[in-house]
């Protein structure tokens, strides 16, 4: 029953108003038509997926040093991810989109993985939905951002306010001392599904199901979380491994970096994805170093963000030599959510060697 | 559940009018409940009625398993005050007394606390004494922002029945004379009431009211749940004891502290993105997924979460570094030889037409809830990678705190408007 049948019934419905709940319950469905069926026979390991889509630039937003980009797209299937299992979250009746936000620290353009981002959407004055916490999620044209699928109220104007923060993950570098603070931004959404409608959409039917990834989305206003090639990076490249598709990485810098406690060198692990190098977050790693079978370090590498190193998994040793062996556990996979193409890899990693 | 005529049951229409409150409301509400004269509750005698403001569990029914059963209906009333508490103690307290004479000490007919608010006192020269530890409400995780509840004091009513929490709220209010046929009085002019919570809690009520925001369409929340999300939650084994919450000395030797947040739920993700393993883990523990320890509703668990007795909490740690961390799990490391710190006595709201829950907890010292709080947040283990902020680390993804609010539950001799050093 709700509370206007009531008011009804008790003859005081003068004294409140239903404004607002209306709307709720009418949403676009058609869009959600499209989505083609789960590639068979898909591979552990990151692959093409069924179909490629643009997404809809909504707006921006800013504060202090926390810049957020707010997107939006069809709503699609993407998978949770508990340990080393995921479950599918399908696409319900009621989706009309698929909201985005993506963070960034202005100053150094890093894109920020993790934190706590909640949406709440006005229309006409109207709550259309209040505190929607978004799951972090990793997408192969979209890269590390915030999302979920949600049920707008038609087509106008949305104010939608971003709460993000503090950001939990150590940060370092130009980082140090950053990022610590909540912030919230409204940003003015214009909505249309005519707008919706027109946003790319490609079936892949000749690449679906190979073992590569769709480039990543070219956009002007917002970043897109790559990390960099193994020759840009600082310091110096130790070695590259593979576990569940992922890209192991392995770099030393001579200088522990502010924000970081510990005097040595700073050892940065990062785990990305293949082809589009984007971060992995969210795993447990841990790591031993052994120099002539004498162990010289044991013991958890602690998820950081870094300007220059993206997001990584960092420890300060004494030092590495020549000859060491680095052993990275695995204890959890990047418990991200993934869109298509992801959700079968970096599941069931196996520990990795690597040879400095 | 039985269908009136108009399409509404009798349960529904009861829940509605607790929310909705005032008189037209209450005398709907008695209606649907076959009148006064037809449910003849029994009325109170004050001499009957404990010194522990919060002893209701010896008045409550236990189910098959000894879980205290919890009324079904509550209110909240939040109240300023802005008088002489001098000159205002006798009435304040007559209207409470009313109360004990209308209604017998039992969820027949009704329980309450009183508690008064760190603002409260500090309109007094002298402070609390140090035994008393009732800070001023504050955010308890880096992620939440609560408003402070404002109030000088705060009644938590409990009955089975809508219509006697309503009838006992509009006699605080002076809006009725009379009370299961004995007369009543209410607060004075300097009391105000500045905010009501309403809520429910029982097997059917969650269900029936599913149709707020924060619940998807597809009605989700299963009939024999007692709380909107799904799982039993009142275990005798997860609740401290009426004697651990007590104050033990001083002038409020008796009494208790009281903490009341608003909790705002957005539970479509709970129901259409997480599978059955995926919310047991979250709610309990990643063992009790993995070993399928939880039927339905968990009321297979008999009188326990079976956190203590698979050692979940030792293994926090270790299941936050393998991805995932249960809620149970993580609020029992704030156990004390193997019994929770806190009794809850929450609820859950359809207030401002939105999933929401009235979470009320009595404890010894407000640092007690802090620090269970504390553990449930899980920032600790929110640290090693896996587990973040709110995903994957219990239900905090669910939940948005709106607010907070300390209160001071005196001895019920100190029920009404006490100084900080009553004697």
């Amino acid at each position: 029953m709700n509370r206007r049948r009531f008011l009804t019934a008790t003859g005081t419905a003068g004294a409140l108003s239903a404004a607002g709940c209306l709307g709720l319950f009418e949403t676009e469905t058609q869009s959600t038509g499209r989505l083609p069926p789960l590639v068979e026979d898909r591979p552990d390991a990151v692959y093409v997926p069924s179909h490629v889509e643009g997404m809809e630039m909504a707006g921006m937003g800013t504060d202090g040093r926390y810049k957020f980009g707010l997107t939006y797209s069809f709503p699609h299937r993407f998978w949770r991810t508990t340990g080393d299992r995921t479950n599918k979250v399908g696409v319900r009746d009621a989706d009309t989109a698929h909201l985005m936000v993506t963070a960034w620290d202005s100053d150094t353009g890093t894109v920020i993985p993790s934190s706590s981002a909640t949406v709440t959407a006005v229309k006409d004055g109207d709550s259309v939905f209040s505190e929607k916490k978004l799951w972090s999620m990793l997408s192969q044209n979209m890269g590390v951002h915030f999302g979920d699928n949600v049920e707008l109220d038609g087509d106008g104007t949305y104010e939608v306010t971003i709460d993000f923060g503090p950001v939990g993950t150590r940060r370092a570098g130009a980082l140090a001392g950053a990022l610590g603070d909540t912030a919230s931004v409204t940003v003015e959404m214009d909505f249309s599904q005519s707008t919706l409608d027109e946003v790319m959409f490609e079936q892949l039917d000749d690449r679906k199901g190979q073992r590569d990834a769709v480039e990543p989305m070219e956009m002007e206003m917002i970043p897109s979380g790559q990390l960099p090639t193994a020759e840009d990076r600082p310091g110096e490249v130790l070695a590259e491994g593979e576990s569940g598709d992922a890209v192991i990485l392995a770099t030393a810098l001579d200088t522990v970096p502010d924000g970081v406690d510990g005097d040595g060198t700073y050892l940065a692990v990062s785990a990305q994805t293949p082809h589009n190098r984007y971060p992995l977050p969210f795993m447990s790693l841990s790591a031993t170093l052994t120099r002539d079978s004498e162990t010289v370090f044991d013991g958890d590498l602690t998820d950081t963000l870094h300007p220059e190193l993206g997001y990584h998994y960092g420890a300060v040793i004494d030092d590495v030599q020549s000859g060491d062996t680095l052993d990275v556990a695995v204890g959890a996979p990047p418990q991200i959510a993934r869109h298509e193409g992801y959700e079968t890899a970096f599941l069931g990693m196996d520990d990795v060697t690597l040879s400095l | 559940m039985n269908p009136t005529s108009d399409g509404l049951s009798r349960r529904d229409f009861v829940k509605a009018a607790v929310a909705i409150g005032g008189s037209a409301a209450l005398s709907a509400c008695l209606d649907r409940e076959g009148g006064e004269e037809a449910l003849d509750l029994p009325t109170g005698d004050p001499a009957a009625v404990p010194d522990r403001q919060h002893a209701w569990n010896d008045a409550l029914a236990t189910d098959d398993h000894g879980n205290d059963v919890p009324p079904r209906h509550h209110v909240l009333g939040l109240f300023a005050f802005d008088g002489d508490p001098d000159a205002d103690r006798g009435a304040v307290a007559d209207a409470f007394r009313s109360l004990e004479r209308a209604y017998a000490w039992q969820p027949e007919g009704l329980l309450f606390t009183v508690g008064y608010s760190p603002a409260y006192f500090q309109g007094f020269d002298a402070s609390l004494p140090d035994s008393i530890d009732l800070p001023e409400p504050r955010a308890l995780a880096p992620f939440e922002d609560p408003d402070p509840d404002s109030a000088a004091f705060a009644v938590h009513l409990a009955s089975d029945y809508g219509s006697v929490v309503l009838g006992a709220e509009e006699a605080l209010r002076g809006q009725v004379e009379k009370l299961n046929g004995v007369s009543v009085t209410g607060l004075p002019d300097s009391v105000e009431r500045i905010e009501r919570r309403t809520g429910f809690i029982g097997e059917g009520l969650p269900a029936e009211n599913q149709d707020v925001a924060g619940i998807p369409d597809s009605e989700p929340v299963d009939e024999d749940a007692p709380l909107y999300m799904g799982f039993e939650s009142g275990f005798e084994k997860s609740q401290a004891t009426e004697d651990r919450v007590t104050i033990e000395e001083g002038p409020f030797a008796g009494g208790t502290t009281l903490h009341a947040s608003k909790i705002r739920l957005d539970l479509t993700q709970w129901y259409e993105q997480n599978d059955d393993y995926v919310r047991e883990a979250e709610m309990f523990c990643p063992f009790h997924a993995e070993e399928d320890i939880v039927e339905g509703t968990g009321e297979n668990m008999g009188n326990s979460n079976q956190i203590e007795e698979h050692g979940c909490p030792a293994h926090a740690s270790e299941d936050a570094e393998s991805g995932v961390v249960g809620h149970a799990q993580k609020a029992a490391r704030a156990r004390e030889d193997g019994r929770p710190i806190i009794l809850r006595r929450d609820f859950d709201s359809t207030d401002g037409d939105r999933a929401t829950v009235h979470f009320v907890a009595l404890q010894e010292a407000i640092e007690d809830f802090v620090a269970t709080r504390t553990m449930m947040n899980g920032t600790d283990l929110a640290g090693e990678g896996a587990v973040r902020q709110r995903s994957n680390n219990g239900i905090l993804q669910y939940m948005t705190v709106e607010s907070r609010g300390n209160y001071l539950v005196p001895p019920r001799d100190h029920r009404a408007l006490p100084t900080p050093r009553p004697e």
